[in-house]
């Protein structure tokens, strides 16, 4: 097979399209594996974590996070903080949408979750929710986080998850809304609202 | 075993303060587990319901089966006392 070129040069390497340049790119910044872990946090500033305006966009991925504990189906959460970890307690206000297909096929659905969203609330905002212990349970996903250094706008995001619930439920689960704050967010930490993240990794990206 | 944060790769214990009040949280949050399994329960329950009102409506002759199929949709979570009844519950079929 041969390889695909522009500007003569492998598609991998390319820095220019047409009259385009400055393709851009999406940087790998870190990747936290959980381990029976209670909570998993990026604070920028140190360990090779990237937080601040060296990028516009930051994204999240998710890799098959999975909870320690069982019972009627854990949610998979976040929060932001703007003193460097020391609290993670931004103010939000967020929507949140679920889309469901039994496994047996039994059942199909949609709705806006009001399980889910916060208006003006420190609390931590759902990812996905109802995840259990099972091994065919669990989430993967991505959070897009726009810059979040700002201290002049609030902080806009956007969560997109796949998960399987009790009762063999595959759930798309959608979030988005702003952390209602001008100063800058310079750390976030994801957490499971029972128990521990007993396995699965998320990986932090910066987009330029 | 004790709980531990993941902070940038590193492991850090949780302090007792942190330890007993993640103790709380868990606690309150398995108290409220079947509260919250009937409150998604209803409301996918009237998601269904709302997606079949239309053949409800005074212009239209409601059928003995969606008639049925509805009041089986309000009926669904009686006589429910536990998680595993409510994760067990089927949906009645859309005639």
């Amino acid at each position: 097979m041969s390889i695909v070129k522009l500007n003569n040069q492998a598609v991998k390497n390319a820095t220019s399209f047409g009259s385009i340049s400055s393709l851009g790119s999406m940087t790998f910044i870190k990747k936290l594996t959980a381990s029976s872990s209670a909570t998993l946090s990026f604070v920028d500033g140190s360990d090779g974590v990237v937080l601040d305006d060296t990028y516009k966009e930051y994204v999240f991925t998710f890799n098959n996070i999975h909870p320690s504990a069982s019972g009627d189906g854990n949610k998979f959460q976040f929060n932001f903080s703007t003193d460097g970890g020391s609290n993670y307690n931004v103010t939000k206000t967020t929507t949140a949408i679920r889309v469901w297909h039994y496994e047996n096929d039994s059942e199909t659905g949609l709705d806006y979750h009001t399980g889910g969203d916060l208006a003006q609330s420190t609390n931590f905002q759902v990812i996905t929710e109802g995840l259990n212990n099972d091994n065919d349970h669990g989430a993967s996903g991505t959070m897009s986080l726009f810059n979040p250094s700002s201290t002049t706008f609030v902080k806009h995001f956007i969560t997109e998850t796949s998960s399987i619930r009790p009762g063999n439920i595959n759930y798309r689960y959608m979030t988005a809304g702003y952390g209602n704050t001008t100063s800058s967010i310079d750390a976030v930490r994801f957490q499971i609202s029972s128990g521990n993240i007993d396995a699965g990794d998320i990986c932090l990206y910066g987009i330029a | 075993m004790p709980r531990h944060h993941n902070i940038n790769g590193n492991i850090v214990p949780f302090t007792a303060e942190e330890e007993a009040q993640r103790d709380a949280e868990e606690q309150a949050w398995n108290n409220g587990a079947f509260d919250r399994a009937m409150a998604d329960l209803r409301q996918r329950r009237n998601t269904l319901l709302s997606a079949s009102d239309y053949f409800a409506l005074s212009d239209n002759t409601l059928t003995t089966e969606m008639s049925t199929y509805r009041q089986a949709l309000r009926d669904i979570t009686n006589g429910l006392t536990t998680i595993e009844d409510v994760n067990a519950t089927v949906f009645p079929t859309k005639p």
